[in-house]
């Protein structure tokens, strides 16, 4: 019998339509990419082992575990704190191998491993006007006081739960944030982005 | 109204739901082989369904289910809505005390 | 107040000599040739009630109104009464139009607060069938009826007249401008924003307060209402640090722009304080153009959050009331000012002037200064020094009050004044400026509850006590001095500064040097004809005093007995005459009287900018399923379940209803094999070394002992022994279990279950996480299921029942190396797998399926189709698991364990949860067998007549069966497991009418299970 090809199709296959999307004056305020392909495990340390799943993190990563909401930038992993003694692990790849496999043996009795590799759907947020597009969605006080790099929140948008942080600026300086939205509801919010990011002239597309 | 998380930080109304009050604790009435209390009936039916309708201070369980998942115990003045204090559920994290308190490695 | 007024304008526009604007100023008769802060070189057209008219940038559509010498622009809600501008603010009562046309069209727009636009169409509202000829003004004849409390009255004539006659015509004849009916063509916006200090209003003292926050450091919000800042700077000027005040207004507003982290926002209101520093308002972002630019929104809402708060939203006129105080033309001594001042333009070319303080006077300056003439100034008080300087110049000054206006739909002609101890004396004038002092906008601070305090020496209310991180300063606190704005305003900004931890230098304060403000209060003065305290609403000071003999006497009655202050001015103008009219009638003092309680908005907001973007399909944002876009392309009809958008079935050509459709996914499925996406049931993680134990308290039955590789049904109930869900919960490791939940409780389980993790047994080592869209889960179903599976799943994989037993689960790998969790469990009561592969292959199974089952007919189905094969096997589901049935009603007692706690255990006990006449559920068979059941009929007994004591239960769940060929359903019957056989009436009187069915077993089709576990 046939063998069967299976094609990766991401749920922003159908809204994504790279190039400019809103007012066309000018450069693009906002730039809108979503980050395709990447592994994403939510690591969950069991009853009373914090301080044992932060150590192993550091062994395998060389990092601090987030023991709040921030994101910490490994060499291969970025890991963002998404809740009391929790964190994401993102690293690039994809979900063809189940991410979780190689980290078992490391976090054997220490924390609760989940694949949510395809559970997200992740979306990076730059340009001079980022601020005031994610203000239109999002509630939070992004000013450089308040949510600097390497801040990171669980929060919501459109009444949906949503991991956000602040990696290190863009190219040209201003700042990028990403968004993990839950992959059901990425359609949804993409709307709501790139209608909110309208006014400022948007540039959309999509990176592995 | 705002609610200082203590793991998020101060979020706005939106992300919380709201429970009631955090008082009634649940009663142990079944015996490990799975008997009843004789007078069970009675306090469950305390804890499910009698409330003090509180005009003041009060304790109250809410849940931040659009941030970081955390049930809160949040000491609230119904009538000024002034918040006194706000605390994570004993469960919430690994860690026991206080769970947001970072450690030096974390 | 400044007095001191300059003698400079503002900022001064010379009048173009160019031809077009010389031809555009000629319909403006009483604009004035220099001056004002319009643009004289970009004239702008409009029409209102559809006459040509021009007006200059700059203008509201009331300045270019007053230009073009119109009085009369409205009528009155209740009497039809013909009414003017009475103010150039906010506060506006009468000058309300409706603005634009079609989709657009926009009423009770205020003039005063319309920015004008070239091309600009308003049209005047509450009139029939012109405003000069309004059918509608008889409604003045019959006054006597309509007296305070008229709609209450009316409830005591004979009941059915109100409904048919009193009610419509009372709509028709009272009443605002007309909504167009048609959807907004324009987008609206939410959005958020933060600071430290939010300044609302940018008067003296709100500039001087974001100065000085500003400079020291702090992140500063300054919301203006108006296009322009200044407040009333506009209008007043006066001097500042020993130069014209637009000297220092220009200077403040460049060093605030030039500020980082100062954030200035034009034409936003803020309108509501809400808890924890946050603020409701409302920015105009395109209201001052005709249709807002592509990908702009016409309102953005935004939400502040502000540690602290300034407001500096001053204050607002009030005016007298006097026998024809609403006559057009009269006019408040404020906005006289403003129209002179700010736009340049004449309300009268002979202008009377009443006013009880020494504000009043300064509108007297600014006329003649203009080149006005007035032709008298009526003050019932002792001359006061700003009387004798303003007064010298040749006026006719009088003691006393005005007891008359006369005039008619075009204006003022003259007013009636007696003077103190000299009799009365009819004066002509065209217009008539009055005050009667000023209440500062207490608002913001009170809708905490806060009650504002009275002042006797400026004769009116101040706040009380404050929402926290709020302090009001200014004229809004009742300092109705420059000098004090400027240096309250300054002190406000340097301490809310401090209190967010902003320490640099907040520079000095400007200073002004003025005269104390003085006022004699003066609330009513008796006469013939109606006195008016609320404009909009026609409640008369008689209506006040009415509703006093008939008992109304406390504020808040007074309120809903007149109406009094329920315009959309909401009692900015009207509220203090009134209680203080009450105050004297009842001889108690303004104080104990009080105010009636405050709450947002304080300007009115459209329901479109609370909606911002969540409109139409847009209303709640939609959950797609990773093979949506497959189905669509199949022509799939979706429906939505909660959020999620599903496939509801697939017609196929030549099929012209749905039950075709589904009647041919069913029997393709009994027959064959067909597929369906369940991705949209929740799917919870529950690891942790106690998670077994965790789910034994959570569900009925037991779950610690179910063997790895395991799939068991699980039954969960609220704490009250109601049934709350119910799933499919599977062992994949020792510490690993994976929990499903119904599509519609997803999220309220996750939540109760953190509940039961985090706060009951927080002892218990457990984690839980969504994993609801990290899989794309089909379930396959029908006879050739494993032929289907044996195509795509790779060989070495063992499908047999001995290899993959009922209600088994195991991880496998599909053809082509693709990974898979395979779970061996049936809704539809056939031989049935839930196959589930990372969400983003989804896509790519629905389109292997389809390949790999094409030999075996392979049909994907709905879950119109599901649905029907869940009833024909007597499955509960969301229609069962009402809220409303215990374990034991749905026939699944049994499962409830009695050696150990859970939740809902003992509630469950309890004997109205265990009588032995609940209603449980049955099958129905109709027994007419081409009768169509329906949900939601009731149950009788045969023969019996409905009713409360007949009813015995009603229908959850129906479809036609294909099998059965019949129409079959669900219901909760009392007893009704005692009476399977009996045949029973089913009552529907909204649809078809009553039918008769059997009561049968709720499983209509392969009872013993037999070809699921084939």
């Amino acid at each position: 019998m046939a063998e069967f090809a299976w094609k990766s199709r991401s749920p922003l296959a159908h809204a994504v339509e790279p190039g400019r999307a809103g007012a066309r004056a000018g450069a693009a305020g906002v730039t809108l990419t979503e980050i395709r392909d990447f592994a994403l495990v939510q690591v969950m340390a069991r009853r009373g082992t914090w301080a044992e799943t932060a150590r192993v993190a550091q062994q395998l990563w060389g990092i601090d575990a987030p023991g709040g909401p921030k994101a910490v930038f490994g060499q291969d992993v970025t890991l963002v704190g998404s809740g009391p003694d929790q964190f994401f692990v993102l690293s690039k790849g994809s979900s063809v191998q189940d991410p979780v496999e190689p980290l078992k043996q490391a976090f054997a009795g220490i924390a609760s491993m989940t694949d949510q590799s395809d559970g997200r759907c992740m979306i990076s947020l730059s340009g001079p006007r980022v601020r005031d597009t994610l203000a239109k969605f999002c509630s939070l006080d992004l000013h450089d006081s308040v949510f600097p790099v390497g801040a990171a929140a669980a929060t919501s948008v459109d009444h949906s739960a949503v991991t956000l942080w602040r990696a290190p600026n863009a190219d040209g300086g201003s700042p990028l944030y990403n968004l993990l939205v839950f992959t059901s509801f990425a359609d949804s919010i993409w709307h709501l982005i790139t209608e909110s990011a309208a006014e400022y002239g948007a540039e959309l597309g999509y990176a592995a | 109204m705002r609610i200082s998380c203590p793991y998020c930080g101060e979020r706005e109304l939106g992300e919380f739901s709201y429970l009631g009050d955090a008082s009634p604790k649940r009663p142990a009435v079944i015996a490990a082989d799975g008997g009843v209390a004789p007078d069970a009936e009675d306090v469950f039916y305390d804890y499910v369904y009698l409330r003090d309708n509180v005009a003041g201070e009060m304790s109250e369980h809410w849940y931040h289910g659009g941030g970081c998942r955390s049930w809160l115990v949040v000491r609230r003045n119904t009538v000024s809505h002034e918040i006194k204090s706000v605390e994570i559920a004993a469960g919430a994290g690994a860690r026991t005390g206080h769970p947001n308190q970072e450690r030096a490695n974390g | 107040m400044a007095d001191a007024v300059h003698s400079g304008r503002l900022e001064r526009v010379d009048a173009s000599a160019s031809g077009a604007s010389a031809s555009a100023a000629a319909s403006q008769t009483h604009r004035i040739s220099s001056g004002g802060l319009i643009d004289r070189t970009k004239p702008l057209s409009f029409t209102f009630d559809g006459k040509a008219m021009t007006g200059f940038a700059g203008d509201t559509l009331a300045s270019a109104l007053v230009a073009n010498g119109v009085k009369l622009v409205g009528r009155s809600f209740k009497y039809h009464r013909p009414r003017g501008i009475l103010t150039a603010g906010a506060e506006e009562p009468n000058a309300l139009v409706e603005l634009r046309g079609g989709a657009r069209r926009e009423p009770n727009t205020r003039a005063t607060m319309a920015e004008l636009y070239d091309g600009l169409e308003a049209v005047s509202q509450n009139r029939w069938p012109s405003l000069r000829h309004d059918f509608m003004a008889v409604n003045s004849l019959a006054s006597p009826i309509f007296v305070a409390g008229f709609y209450y009255k009316t409830f005591m004539w004979p009941a059915k007249l109100w409904e048919k006659l009193y009610e419509p015509a009372i709509r028709r004849a009272a009443g605002l401008g007309k909504a167009s009916g048609a959807p907004d063509p324009d987008h609206y916006e939410r959005a958020w924003t933060h600071c430290d200090v939010l300044v609302v209003g940018s008067g003296p003292a709100g500039l001087s307060a974001a100065l000085a926050a500003g400079r020291a450091g702090a992140r500063v919000i300054l919301c203006e209402e108006d296009s322009a800042l200044g407040g009333r700077l506009l209008a007043d000027g006066g001097e500042i640090d020993g130069a014209p005040a637009s000297d220092w207004l220009a200077r403040a507003v460049a060093e605030l722009e030039s500020l980082p982290d100062v954030r200035i926002m034009r034409r936003t209101v803020t309108f509501g304080v809400y808890d924890g520093g946050t603020f409701g308002a409302l920015e105009r972002v395109n209201d001052n153009v005709p249709v807002p630019p592509e990908h702009q929104p016409r309102q953005r809402l935004w939400r502040i959050i502000a540690k602290r708060a300034i407001v500096a939203a001053g204050a607002h006129e009030r005016p007298l009331v006097f026998p024809g105080n609403d006559r057009p033309g009269v006019m408040m001594a404020s906005a006289v000012r403003t129209y002179v001042n700010r736009f340049a333009a004449l309300p009268g070319r002979r202008v009377a002037v009443f006013t009880n303080n020494d504000d009043g006077w300064r509108t007297v300056e600014a006329i003649r200064r203009a080149g006005g003439e007035v032709v008298a100034v009526i003050d019932p008080r002792e001359p006061t020094a700003i009387r004798g300087r303003a007064g010298g110049a040749g006026a006719n000054v009088l003691r006393g009050v005005v007891t008359g206006v006369k005039g008619g739909v075009d204006g003022v002609s003259g007013v009636q004044v007696s003077v103190a101890g000299d009799g009365t004396r009819e004066i002509a004038a065209d217009c008539l400026a009055m005050s009667g002092g000023w209440n500062p906008s207490v608002g913001l601070s009170s809708y905490h509850r806060g009650r504002p305090v009275w002042r006797d020496d400026i004769a009116a209310f101040v706040p009380g006590q404050c929402p926290p991180g709020m302090v009001l300063v200014g004229s809004a606190n009742g300092d109705f001095s420059l000098g004090i704005c400027l240096e309250a305003g300054h002190e406000a900004g340097t301490r809310a500064a401090a209190d967010c931890g902003a320490s640099a230098s907040a520079g000095r304060a400007a200073t002004a040097t003025d005269e104390k403000f003085s006022i004699h209060p003066l609330w009513h003065v008796k006469g013939k004809g109606k006195s008016f305290v609320d404009f909009q609403h026609d409640v008369s000071a008689s209506d006040v005093l009415l509703a006093q003999r008939e008992g109304f006497e406390s504020v808040e009655h007074l309120k809903r007995y007149t109406t009094l202050g329920m315009a959309t001015d909401q009692g900015k103008l009207s509220n203090v005459n009134g209680l203080a009219i009450m105050a004297e009638a009842t001889g108690r003092s303004i104080s104990d009287t009080g105010t009636t309680i405050y709450r947002p908005p304080a300007s009115p907001v459209a329901i479109g900018a609370f909606a911002g973007p969540n409109r139409d399909e847009h209303f709640h944002a939609a959950r797609l399923t990773p093979s949506h876009h497959w189905a669509a392309e199949r022509g799939a009809v979706f429906v939505d379940t909660g959020l999620w958008k599903r496939a509801q079935w697939y017609p196929i050509a030549g099929e012209t209803d749905w039950l075709q459709s589904v009647t041919r996914e069913v029997l393709a499925v009994r027959n064959g094999v067909g597929f369906c996406d369940v991705s949209t049931l929740g799917k919870i993680d529950v690891q942790g070394k106690d998670a077994g134990t965790f789910l034994d308290r959570v569900y009925i039955n037991t779950f610690s002992n179910l063997g790895i590789g395991k799939a068991r049904y699980g039954l969960m109930l609220r704490e009250d022994g109601i049934v709350m869900d119910d799933g499919t919960t599977s062992r994949l490791a020792e510490d690993h279990y994976l929990l499903t939940t119904t599509t519609a409780k997803a999220g309220p389980v996750m939540q109760h279950l953190e509940f039961c993790r985090q706060v009951l047994w927080p002892e218990l080592d457990v984690q839980l996480t969504s994993v609801t869209d990290q899989w794309s889960q089909f379930s396959i179903a029908g006879p050739k299921t494993r032929d289907l599976l044996k195509a795509i799943v790779d060989p070495s994989e063992d499908l047999s029942n001995e290899g993959f037993p009922f209600m088994g689960v195991r991880d496998v790998t599909l053809r082509g190396g693709m990974r898979a969790r395979l779970y061996r469990i049936s809704f539809s009561g056939e031989i049935a797998f839930e196959i589930g592969v990372p969400a983003r292959y989804g896509d790519a199974l629905a389109r292997n399926l389809m390949v790999a089952g094409e030999p075996f007919g392979v049909t994907p189905y709905g879950t119109e189709a599901l649905g029907v094969m869940r009833i024909e096997k007597g499955h509960v589901a969301g229609p069962e698991l009402n809220g409303t049935t215990t374990a034991a009603d749905l026939g699944l007692g049994k499962m409830m364990s009695k050696k150990k706690d859970y939740i809902g255990r003992v509630m469950a006990g309890r004997e109205a949860l265990t009588a032995l006449n609940r209603q449980v559920v049955v099958g129905l068979k109709p027994v007419d067998t081409a009768a169509r059941l329906r949900g939601g009929a009731h149950i009788i007994p045969k023969g019996a007549v409905p009713g409360p004591t007949t009813d015995q239960g009603y229908v959850t769940s129906v479809c036609y069966s294909p099998m059965l060929k019949q129409w079959i359903g669900l219901a909760l019957v009392e007893r009704g497991r005692e009476r399977h056989g009996e045949i029973v009436t089913i009552h529907d009187p909204l649809r078809a009418g009553d039918i008769l069915a059997e009561i049968t077993s709720p499983v209509f089709y392969d009872p013993e299970g037999v070809r699921q576990r084939g």
